[in-house]
């Protein structure tokens, strides 16, 4: 941005100069072509600010007072909320439980994208229909898929009458109802849902390959696993890093499928910082104390993005 | 003005425009009414909205319906930019959000102690719909907690209602040696985790401790040094002795629901209110209702019974007369049987001339006797302890703490500042 707009920074001539002298043409047409293309976005950019920046900001300084939600005025606080914050267990369970979200839905959904994006990169001939199969989950809204779900891993769901009709009977279970279980039963629901996604991503990056290096590889003697690790996966790290990032913050931030289906339970079971900040926000009128809990939040996208970004990057610019 | 100047000066002056037009209230308008209501109510709402507009035709009524989350957090959004509708849904006492003794307090509510139904709101309510000895609410429903249950259901078990602890785990028994469960419940869903403890706490805290929630705010008593501990033991006693459905916690409340209508539950311990829903899944099945017993004797059982929906007037609107009739008109017998009629519930106002569904029988003759107590949540000083009563059920269940640490957490939650 600040290379973007640093042409503007040029001294200009003073106003009411009767002639300035006119601007060196190449360095004018540099200018110009810079400017108009913030004239174009500068509508977008002052909604979002107006939109997401300004309130965020507004919110981050509500975590120093003692504001209710409702009470026309607060108290400035300090730092009590992020000290309350260190010894709430409530909080610490949440973020546990939102980090094993986030890491193993980041591997497990990546790791199914990227197989079944590999699996339709073939010749096969439903490979289209297929691939229509699989991304279909993902232009869902979340919110109506997990209420599918919940029906599914009900006590008496399709799930488990499955099991029963192929004489599995053994391996029902509470899906989200027993306390080690549930946490993984939402995931598998994020994952089923967004593996076609990522599936997309990772197959535009194999599209993008040039057939002459596999026909190259082939007459090299190159197997299909030595290819994979040394054309196939060097190659996809762009992909790589944009499905890891968004699965990551998305794992993060997750707050709809758990709602829907569990709530945070069963006694707290699958309560991620998402859930805990809208109750703490909206049951328990602890506003300010909710976006202290927010602030750590972004915090924690914005640091564990960053370094999983600067990590990726460094792998693509190896690559 | 230069080309450079223009498009900043154009964005600034859209900007401009933008907040003006979201500036001013513009509702000043004498005879228009603005309402909030949950959605559960939509039926009732809109049902008195038409007569009360039949009744009064120069007077416009608007409603927006929202489900409970929603309208709770809304709601004080627009409480406190000035937005809020006249006329919305306020829980009675305390215990959420948008309930009477957070928003009183406030100054958001219009005292209508002068308002003509202020007065026959019966004296055992009166906790639950007044700030310090002035009424801000309209109450406009009633509602209990019991077994709701399928009559044809329980006589196929060759069993009457049970009046005693002892004939509840027998009957629980017998129902499941016939295949089916006594009570459906559906811990899944975090309200209804309340409603066997609340059911149980009504004789096992009250009958002894009448002011036991004078005593808990004098911090004279604990959760975990009163009957609550019965009720949360007899709670779990109720599970051990297979009263209830496989796995309550994988089961919703609407699967609980189902389960009685469809016959692979007798009954639910549920809200008065919910009876309607489970009439609507079970067609024409014959469905009662009764007291939960938790003592063996029957003459010491007490049920919950309160206040259920109602409304507050937005301070701002006190001086609107359109919205100061339809308060009245909601406290009138009138509005008040309209309300009670289209919901499947009771006046909040006692009116004896009145019909009742007879499946409601019994919660009017607890409400006649005097043997009925508020919704404990109702008279909680903060959210927090029912939000913390919803989890420590979920994990006793769970079988991942003791009835005493669930206790602590909730005297916890209850001394939270």
């Amino acid at each position: 941005m600040e290379t973007a707009m640093a042409p503007k920074a040029q001294p200009a001539a003073p106003a009411g100069s009767a002639s300035p002298p006119p601007p060196a043409p190449a360095r004018r047409f540099r200018t110009d072509r810079i400017a108009v293309p913030w004239w174009f976005v500068l509508p977008a950019l002052a909604f979002f600010a107006f939109a997401v920046l300004v309130p965020s900001a507004r919110g981050a300084v509500y975590s120093f007072t003692d504001w209710d939600g409702l009470a026309r005025s607060s108290s400035f606080v300090g730092l009590e909320h992020y000290r309350s914050l260190l010894s709430d267990s409530g909080a610490r369970d949440a973020l546990v439980h939102t980090l094993l979200i986030a890491f193993s839905v980041t591997v497990v959904q990546n790791a199914v994208g990227l197989l079944l994006a590999l699996g339709v990169n073939t010749r096969i001939r439903s490979r289209n229909v297929l691939r229509v199969f699989f991304f279909a989950p993902a232009v869902i809204t979340p919110v109506v898929t997990a209420y599918l779900w919940k029906y599914l891993y009900a006590p008496e769901g399709a799930i488990n009458a499955a099991l029963d009709a192929l004489g599995l009977g053994l391996l029902t279970q509470s899906w989200l109802g027993d306390s080690d279980l549930a946490l993984w039963s939402v995931v598998a629901v994020i994952v089923w849902q967004f593996s076609g996604y990522s599936m997309v991503i990772f197959l535009a990056g194999l599209q993008s390959i040039p057939r002459e290096i596999y026909e190259a590889s082939d007459m090299d003697g190159a197997g299909p696993v030595r290819r994979f690790w040394h054309i196939v996966r060097p190659m996809l790290a762009p992909a790589f890093t944009i499905n890891l990032m968004l699965s990551l913050i998305g794992g993060l931030k997750l707050f709809d499928q758990v709602w829907v289906m569990t709530q945070g339970g069963p006694g707290g079971a699958t309560d991620t910082l998402s859930t805990v900040i809208y109750r703490e926000a909206f049951q328990f009128n602890a506003f300010a104390y909710s976006t202290a809990m927010a602030v750590v939040l972004t915090l924690f996208v914005i640091v564990l993005s960053g370094v999983q970004y600067g990590y990726l990057g460094r792998q693509e610019r190896n690559s | 003005m230069s080309k450079k100047l223009l498009a900043p000066a154009a964005c600034l002056a859209a900007a401009l425009a933008l907040t003006s037009c979201s500036g001013g209230d513009g509702d000043d308008a004498g005879n228009a009414v603005t309402v909030t209501a949950n959605s559960t109510d939509r039926v009732p709402v809109d049902a008195v909205v038409a007569a009360f507009q039949e009744a009064n035709p120069g007077i416009e009524v608007t409603v927006t319906y929202a489900d409970t989350d929603q309208l709770q957090s809304t709601l004080r959004t627009q409480l406190s930019s000035g937005t809020a509708p006249d006329v919305f849904t306020v829980w009675p006492g305390n215990g959420n959000p948008a309930a009477l003794q957070l928003l009183a307090p406030g100054g958001f509510l219009a005292d209508l102690s002068g308002a003509g139904f202020a007065s026959r709101i019966p004296e055992g309510d009166r906790p639950v719909t007044e700030y310090e000895g002035s009424t801000y609410i309209v109450p406009v429903t009633y509602s209990g907690i019991g077994v709701i249950y399928g009559k044809e259901a329980l006589a196929a078990l060759g069993a009457e209602e049970p009046a005693t602890w002892s004939e509840l785990i027998e009957l629980c028994g017998t129902a499941r040696d016939e295949g089916v469960s006594l009570l459906a419940l559906g811990n899944q869903t975090p309200w209804v985790t309340q409603l066997v403890t609340y059911a149980l706490a009504a004789t096992t805290v009250y009958t002894d401790t009448p002011d036991f929630d004078e005593r808990m705010a004098e911090g004279e008593t604990s959760f975990a040094d009163s009957g609550w501990k019965a009720a949360l033991e007899q709670y779990l006693e109720m599970e051990e002795e297979g009263c209830f459905n496989d796995d309550p916690l994988g089961t919703s409340y609407e699967a609980s629901v189902s389960s009685v209508a469809q016959g692979r539950a007798v009954g639910l311990v549920q809200v008065a209110t919910t009876l309607s829903q489970v009439q609507s899944e079970a067609g024409d099945a014959e469905l009662g209702m009764f007291a939960l017993p938790a003592t063996d004797d029957a003459d010491q059982t007490l049920m919950p019974g309160s206040v259920s929906a109602a409304y507050g007037l937005n301070a701002e609107s006190a001086d609107s007369e359109a919205a100061m009739a339809f308060v009245e008109f909601l406290g009138s017998p009138e509005g008040q049987d309209i309300y009670a009629t289209e919901g499947g519930t009771l006046t909040a106002l006692p009116d004896e001339e009145r019909e009742t569904d007879p499946a409601l029988t019994t919660l009017t003759d607890y409400q006649g006797q005097g043997r009925t107590v508020p919704f404990m949540d109702q008279r909680w000083p903060n959210p927090r302890v029912q939000q913390t009563h919803f989890t420590v059920v979920q994990q006793l269940f769970a079988g991942d703490i003791t009835v005493d640490e669930a206790l602590a957490e909730m005297d916890a939650a209850y001394r939270t500042e």
